[in-house]
């Protein structure tokens, strides 16, 4: 009797935090739904190992479902995966699973933290771990892992927007341990470095912050913007 | 008198078919890469680009007009010195071929003077053809492809330049490049002051160039106390203005290291024309 009760009582646990993480991600997907289009003035730095770039002003433009096109006079370096991929995954409804796991504080705010688990074959994201504000049913950190980009750490700063779940700060942490130069392309003579052991202390970690603001929000973009070439 | 007979050698080589290869080859070779970068640049880039590709992604105009004049300074840098030779390594030999050579002899113009008005002309030549390789490279490739930040990829890593910060390094790196062609002219008109005929130096001057090369790629140990006065070492210097930072004691070395091959080059020419038997 007191197996069974004990039982009954970890399966309805269980059964209560699934729903909870469900629903949470339904709150999110809601406000995720609410913006049809936007577009932002970004300020894109860049602190990549192996790579040396200033900062770039760029506009970024969304459509739903899946539109996205970064326009800058410069060269601008984003994420492979991890600005809108999170959203339009969560969007497709039944291609996953999601296990709740639990209360904790994050930077000062009450979250919730979801896994998500794609049930479908052929998804790109093996992995999404979410950190939901349960205040405003934001997501405010996300630990993505895909198949063919890694991992990446996503953490959202939220502003103005928040009512439509854009944030005003991104700040990407991507791996980039398996960054290699072609020594055909890099045909460095004068370089003197070659002998160097690789430093074991270097950071292996990379992180890119998007600094967002003028969002214009629902008020139509052209499709004409997604087909342009830079 | 220098000057005058300067102005006579520059004549004499602007009056041979052969001058003109070298700007016509120049051309063709650029029309060739700037077709390729038309049709199918973007497979270029990524191959540049692919490591990080899996990553992150490169968003812009990465194609441009500045890349390119990259990647034709690249590639041609070591091809322009095969169109120099062809014509200085015949400055001194070619009159020895032609028997012009006792009669210039004969001029009111000391033998050190006739080497100095060679290289003098042979340096305008080089300066041309240089001038004529950053005009397709600048001029005409940025009027094609458009201007924009810059990717450059080095054994470091990647350096992204923005557009107002690159102008002046392509003017500093072409003035090296032309130092390193200038030291190619140099080692030509040195080889033709021991040659006959006109074939000899231009070819020995490649032949060194790619011995150079070759030792100065090897990756042993055992050439290492050798690499740093190889002039080949130092051809590609102007690639350093594209660091970030830039290595100003490196350039300043292999400026230094050029200038004195230069100054070598031509001392030895000097001499050996000075003792030149031209009776026989």
């Amino acid at each position: 009797m007191k197996n069974i009760f004990l039982t009954l009582t970890i399966f309805c646990s269980f059964s209560l935090s699934c729903q909870t993480a469900d629903e949470l991600v339904s709150l999110i997907i809601r406000k995720i739904e609410l913006v049809k289009d936007y577009s932002v003035s970004a300020n894109i730095k860049a602190d990549i190992p192996l790579i040396k770039v200033l900062p770039v002003n760029a506009t970024i433009y969304f459509k739903q479902k899946d539109k996205f096109k970064v326009v800058s006079k410069g060269i601008a370096i984003l994420p492979k995966q991890g600005f809108t991929d999170v959203s339009s995954f969560l969007s497709k409804k039944g291609t996953y699973v999601s296990v709740d796991g639990g209360l904790v504080v994050l930077n000062g705010i009450k979250a919730h933290i979801v896994t998500v688990i794609p049930t479908v074959e052929n998804s790109d994201i093996v992995l999404a771990k979410l950190w939901v504000d349960i205040k405003q049913n934001v997501i405010i950190k996300t630990d993505l892992t895909t198949r063919g980009s890694g991992s990446v750490t996503i953490d959202y700063i939220y502003g103005y927007q928040v009512g439509y779940a854009l944030p005003d700060k991104i700040t990407f942490t991507v791996d980039v341990k398996k960054f290699k130069m072609p020594k055909s392309v890099s045909a460095d003579i004068n370089n003197t470095e070659k002998n160097k052991k690789p430093d074991p202390n270097k950071s292996k970690k990379g992180t890119i912050t998007i600094s967002l603001t003028n969002y214009t929000v629902n008020k139509g973009i052209s499709d004409e913007i997604f087909k342009k070439k830079d | 008198m220098l000057l005058k007979n300067t102005y006579n050698e520059f004549i004499k080589i602007i009056a041979k078919p052969r001058s003109y290869i070298g700007l016509g080859v120049l051309t063709a070779l650029i029309l060739v890469i700037l077709f390729a970068m038309k049709a199918d640049g973007s497979s270029y880039i990524s191959f540049v680009t692919a490591s990080f590709e899996q990553t992150l992604s490169f968003n812009g105009n990465i194609l441009n007009g500045n890349l390119i004049a990259f990647i034709i300074l690249q590639m041609l840098i070591v091809h322009i010195p095969l169109l120099v030779a062809l014509v200085t390594g015949d400055l001194i030999s070619g009159e020895a071929a032609m028997g012009t050579i006792r009669m210039l002899a004969t001029k009111p113009i000391s033998r050190t003077n006739i080497v100095l008005s060679k290289f003098i002309a042979g340096a305008v030549y080089t300066l041309i053809l240089t001038i004529w390789l950053a005009f397709l490279a600048l001029v005409v490739v940025k009027w094609m492809f458009g201007s924009g930040d810059m990717i450059v990829l080095n054994s470091s890593g990647l350096v992204i330049l923005q557009e107002g910060d690159i102008f002046w390094r392509y003017g500093c790196s072409f003035i090296v490049a032309y130092l390193a062609l200038l030291t190619v002219s140099s080692l030509s008109i040195c080889l033709s002051a021991f040659a006959e005929n006109s074939i000899g130096p231009i070819v020995s001057t490649m032949g060194i160039i790619i011995l150079f090369t070759i030792i100065g790629s090897l990756d042993v140990t055992v050439f290492d106390s050798i690499k740093k006065f190889l002039f080949t070492t130092h051809m590609a210097s102007w690639r350093s203005f594209f660091e970030d930072p830039i290595n100003l004691k490196d350039i300043w070395q292999s400026i230094i290291i050029l200038v004195v091959h230069n100054i070598l080059l031509v001392g030895i020419a000097v001499i050996k024309f000075n003792k030149k038997d031209i009776t026989s």
